[in-house]
């Protein structure tokens, strides 16, 4: 069975959000570009509180940034 | 790289360095202070300045290429890294707290509890900046 990881979709939000950098979004939601890096990558679980702040910044759900899925 | 991620990078490399030269070249020549327990004294707060005065340099010039970074306050992901590390450096810094403390005062010298004391401290501060180097460069979900 493979194994169910939290994936993200702030590259692609960051995207359609004029190619918001990493850094602009790091800003908005209080974090350091390499820790935005480290979400996107899956490298990091940000808290509840940051996870709805990067919501906040697109503009969307929280679960249309952050899905509990198959990892890769 | 992430500026704390250098600091990281800066203590651990500094202090194998400096404790290398301790432990390997400095200590060994006063064969410890086993002879005069005054001479751990002086070779080690040698060893410790010299190791404190790089740090402080080492920052200096890490910050002011960071500049903004530098200033700013540790986020989650920082706080998360550092409590992982110092948690892990803690488990090892007790082991060592009980082999001085517990065992070797039955068994061994004062000079010898005093350099395994200082040994066990440096280790315990080495393995909590390679948790948090491994944190940053592997990740860790806090």
């Amino acid at each position: 069975m493979a194994e169910r990881r939290l994936t993200n979709t702030i590259r692609t939000l960051r995207f359609h959000a004029g190619e918001m950098t990493q850094a602009e979004l790091g800003e908005r939601i209080g974090v350091t570009r390499q820790t935005v890096a480290a979400i996107e990558q899956g490298k990091y679980s940000p808290t509840l509180e940051t996870a709805f702040k990067i919501a906040d910044v697109f503009g969307v759900r929280l679960d249309e940034v952050f899905q509990w899925g198959e990892g890769v | 790289m992430a500026f704390r991620e250098k600091i990281a990078w800066l203590t651990l490399g500094t202090m194998l360095v400096a404790y290398g030269v301790y432990f390997g070249v400095v200590g060994p020549s006063v064969d410890f202070g086993a002879r005069r327990m005054l001479d751990i004294v002086w070779t080690f707060g040698l060893v410790a300045t010299a190791h404190a005065v790089a740090m402080i340099v080492g920052s200096i010039v890490i910050a002011v290429m960071a500049t903004k970074e530098a200033s700013a306050r540790a986020d989650e992901r920082d706080r998360a890294i550092t409590r992982r590390g110092a948690t892990v450096g803690y488990y090892v810094l007790i082991l060592g707290m009980i082999l001085v403390g517990v065992v070797m005062p039955f068994t061994e010298p004062a000079w010898k509890i005093v350099n395994t004391a200082l040994l066990a401290i440096v280790i315990a501060e080495a393995v909590c900046q390679i948790v948090v180097l491994l944190s940053y460069r592997r990740g860790w979900h806090g």
